[in-house]
């Protein structure tokens, strides 16, 4: 079949999905739900491969696939068509989201099975699937747009899903409400963008991005990626937008595997990534979006250090990866950010599974401190957990390795790049190493800590394979991006990734290029390799230590950092400042208009109209006076009148 | 004058002299008894004009059934005097007569005014006194047939009509 | 002269003439008047008025129309006349009065 029908079949069965979970939403019955969803993310997922198979079949010049469907928008020279395309990005998306998907689908089965909105659950999961398709593979970015929003609704829709607890109700809205903030900033990036370039379609924008980049702030390409970029923080929890993504986790756990861990929130790196000539034109946004990713990067970490819920660790460290992914597309590594996208997805939502095994098996228990020596409980979680927590270390040959690693050297060496960047990098690397071996060590090993009551048990198959196809995943997914320097030493395995990715990927112009990056700086790499990685084993051993040999040094190493500890403890009062400084002030503001505007002024105005009407009724009404000579009367008047017109002409 | 001239202007006299008592008497029955009067001066006026059936019918249906009509019911109201004859109102009292006023002079300035008057009263003369109640008949029963038949179905509903008004029990609002 | 003509010579105008005061009258009657059984022979003042003159253009016209026109005209004059008073008696049997002033029913 063709590749039209192909994406439409993509797109169209998690709708259909949706459609058919949604009709029947007041159901219990979680073995249809579960199916129906499962079985249509993974049509989709064929769909998909079939899709980047044909990719890989075709010459290297032609590797793009497009759908258009019906023009959607014709106004004046502004159109608009229902049009997707798959091309060497998306196709690597799609199958992201419609391979994990599935798994989670598959996990969801077993997780939800005694939820009462268990079919309403899978309704909004296929939504969001839908949604997420369109995002990533619409051809312009107002269809992407579409898929944003969409996201942004399900990601509100699936936090808040618990909806009678009203803090995960709030934690719902305040996802959403963040989502919005970012999203204007997204219209008016489109707005400037359109109006510079006459065209939202991306191929286009990139075709006619300037090749000699903008050396001013306020260009039209930097304003207009800026903006957009500031969108990208509000969909993907950078610094100053992330503050919903730690409340998120009030969301039944799977959702939180597919949506904050694995494709929602990277799709504001992706954003970037498909239009990365756009922002190499614009050098001074390329600046603040690695900032802002190695600011992130460490602070969502040093956060993480100290949270005591399984999941808001994890939310914590999906933070932190992030903003590694925004510090690599920054420094104009648009491949390892990729990358590093793809990995992360394999073993952030392996973990956040996993957590869902953990809490599944608690019975509903997400306080570490009340767990530990689960490894003998549940085997199987842990030994896929444990996979997932070497990739994200970096240990060697896993998949988080290379893909970290890649990111570090070009954060190091690329034109774009800085050495501050690169130590801010190795900082997270070591406290990304620290508190997920202190994750570990507090859940599954040493002492048991768990409640005289509670039983653990492992979970279902329908839970576990999933876990363990993930974690195969995340130990060889990093081989296909193999950087050259350490490939040449294992057989001469070739960078597949980079050779994909390169007919998409605009190099930086060659006039930035120095001496520096025309030399081969092989023994530079690996030592900066060999730096952070024995850095980040050394802290990994270091939280061992802490939390397995020697229990009591954590609480001493808390009394000794006190104030400081506080401070990191509650979020650095992000939050609080938040609430204190623009929401409160903007409720007050709402209250007084409503208060001196709405009932003083408005309501006044539409009484005086209606007095006015009734005044007017009155004066109309002394003419009736029910007396009939009076009415014979006007009628005399009347023909005189007339009479009068009509003999004087 | 001719005796033609001092008719008219006796009859006329006399109409207008009904006509105006019957506005301004108090008392209904005189006022009653001055339309009766009116009723035969037009009859009168009809015969100078050479209608002289119209004349007959004039007197026998007008001032025989109708006028004799409203007497019968006036009788059976039984009322002495008026009490509020006229209209309240100054204002508007001056109003209506101003607007009859001004009425009844454009319609005689426009009578008096219109040229096209002045053949008719070549005409005049010619008035033959033709067998007009001959050339009357024809023209109701063979021309306008359809209309005297009308006329008397009309006839035929009033007279029920009037026998169920009297006859019922007051309306709607009945108690 | 002009004066002696008009005194003399009886022309279509002069029953045009008494036709309007007697029509103006009628009309007066029923503006001024308060009682029903006034107001109602005003009316049939102003039907008179209409019937001299449609017999005085008859007459200069030399059209026998017109005449026909007068039958029709008392004939529904009667009949509303007819009406009219079984309607004040009718009125009178329940109000026990044929003022006017005591009917301002329409009154807004």
């Amino acid at each position: 079949m063709n590749h039209q029908t192909l994406i439409a079949i993509l797109l169209l069965s998690p709708l259909i999905g949706f459609l058919i979970n949604g009709l029947r939403y007041k159901s219990t019955n979680y073995v249809i739900a579960g199916t129906v969803a499962t079985l249509a993310v993974a049509t989709s997922f064929v769909c998909a491969i079939m899709l980047f198979l044909g990719l890989v079949d075709a010459p290297v010049e032609s590797r793009r696939l497009t759908a258009d469907f019906f023009n959607w928008i014709a106004v004046d020279n502004f159109k608009i068509n229902a049009g997707f395309v798959v091309d060497q990005i998306s196709a690597i998306m799609i199958l992201i989201i419609t391979g994990v998907g599935s798994l989670i689908h598959l996990f969801s089965i077993g997780y939800m099975h005694h939820d009462k909105g268990v079919t309403k659950y899978f309704a909004y999961l296929n939504l969001f699937v839908f949604n997420m398709l369109i995002l990533v593979l619409g051809d312009s970015l107002l269809t992407m747009f579409v898929g944003w929003e969409g996201v942004g609704l399900c990601s509100y829709l699936l936090i808040g899903f618990w909806f009678s607890d009203s803090a995960k109700a709030a934690a719902g809205m305040k996802a959403f409400i963040t989502n919005r903030i970012g999203d204007g900033a997204f219209l008016l990036g489109m707005f400037i963008l359109f109006m510079t370039f006459g065209t939202l379609n991306m191929y286009e924008l990139n075709a006619l991005a300037p090749t000699t980049v903008e050396a001013s702030w306020l260009g039209a390409v930097t304003l207009g990626t800026l903006l957009l970029f500031v969108g990208a923080t509000g969909k993907s929890a950078q610094i100053p937008l992330y503050v919903w993504l730690p409340d998120a986790m009030a969301g039944p756990t799977p959702v939180s595997a597919l949506i904050h861990a694995a494709t929602m929130v990277t799709a504001g790196v992706y954003m970037i990534i498909r239009l990365n000539p756009l922002f190499i034109a614009a050098p001074n946004t390329m600046m603040v979006i690695a900032t802002i990713g190695a600011a992130t990067a460490v602070l969502a970490a040093t956060i993480g250090l100290t949270q005591y819920d399984i999941k808001k660790v994890l939310a914590y460290s999906t933070v932190s990866q992030l903003g590694y992914m925004f510090l690599a597309v920054g420094v104009g590594a648009f491949g390892a950010g990729m990358m590093h996208l793809m990995t992360h997805a394999f073993f952030k939502a392996l973990m956040f599974l996993g957590s869902g095994s953990v809490i599944h098996g608690m019975h509903e228990e997400q306080d570490i401190r009340k767990m530990g020596g689960l490894k003998k409980y549940m085997p199987i979680t842990h030994a896929t957990f444990f996979m997932g927590w070497l990739a994200i270390i970096g240990f060697p040959l896993f998949s988080g390795f290379f893909s970290k690693d890649e990111i570090l050297w070009k954060a190091f060496s690329s034109p774009r790049g800085h050495e501050l960047f690169w130590v801010a990098g190795v900082i997270g690397a070591v406290l990304t190493a620290f508190y997920m071996t202190r994750l570990m060590a507090l859940t599954f090993w040493g002492q048991s800590r768990v409640d005289k009551n509670v039983h653990p048990h492992e979970s279902t198959a329908l839970m576990t394979v999933p876990l363990i196809i993930l974690a195969i995943l995340s130990v060889v997914g990093g081989f296909v991006g193999v950087p050259h320097v350490i490939g040449q030493y294992l057989g001469h395995i070739p960078n597949f990734w980079e050779h994909w990715l390169e007919p998409v990927i605009k190099a930086i112009p060659a006039n930035e290029m120095t001496a520096f990056h025309s030399e081969n700086h092989e023994a530079l790499e690996w030592s900066l390799m060999g730096t952070s990685v024995s850095l980040a084993m050394i802290s990994a051993l270091t939280a061992y230590m802490f939390y397995i040999v020697k229990p009591g040094a954590s609480e001493k190493f808390k009394k000794l950092l006190g104030p400081i500890y506080n401070l990191v403890n509650n979020k650095y009062f992000v939050d609080e400042m938040y609430f204190a400084g623009i929401i409160n002030p903007i409720i007050r503001q709402s209250k007084n208009l409503w208060q001196y505007v709405d009932v003083n002024f408005i309501d006044k105005m539409t009484y005086w109209t209606s007095d006015v009407v009734n005044g007017g009724g009155k004066v109309v009404r002394s003419f009736q006076t029910g007396n009939m000579q009076q009415y014979a009367m006007y009628i005399g008047v009347g023909l005189v009148i007339v009479l009068s017109f009509v003999l004087m002409r | 004058m001719s005796a033609d001239a001092f008719l008219f202007w006796f009859l006329s006299l006399l109409v207008l002299v009904s006509g105006l008592s019957v506005v301004l008497l108090t008392n209904p029955v005189y006022s009653a008894l001055c339309l009766a009067m009116t009723m035969v001066g037009v009859s009168a006026l009809f015969v100078t004009l050479n209608a002289y059936f119209l004349a007959g019918v004039q007197l026998i249906v007008y001032a025989g059934a109708v006028m004799v009509l409203f007497v019968m019911v006036l009788m059976l109201f039984d009322l002495k005097h008026e009490t509020q004859a006229f209209t309240r109102g100054k204002i508007t009292g001056a109003i209506k007569i101003a607007s009859v006023g001004i009425l009844a002079g454009l319609v005689v300035g426009a009578i008096t005014i219109g040229k096209s008057l002045e053949n008719i009263k070549a005409v005049a003369d010619n008035a033959q006194a033709a067998d007009t109640t001959k050339i009357l008949s024809e023209n109701l029963f063979l021309k306008n047939v359809f209309g005297f038949e009308a006329l008397g179905v009309l006839l035929l509903v009033i007279a029920v009509g009037t026998v169920a008004l009297s006859r019922s029990k007051g309306g709607t609002h009945a108690k | 002269m002009q004066s002696s003509d008009i005194l003399s010579t009886i022309g279509l105008e002069h029953y045009l003439v008494v036709s309007a005061i007697l029509f103006a009258m009628g009309m007066a009657g029923v503006l001024m008047r308060r009682n029903l059984i006034v107001m109602m022979m005003s009316i049939e003042l102003m039907l008179n008025a209409v019937n001299l003159s449609f017999v005085a253009f008859s007459k200069f016209n030399n059209n026998s129309e017109a005449q026909v026109m007068v039958f029709f005209v008392m004939t529904i004059a009667a009949a509303e006349a007819a009406v009219g008073l079984a309607l004040a008696v009718a009125i009178f049997k329940r109000f026990k009065e044929v003022n006017i002033r005591f009917f301002e029913h329409l009154k807004g």
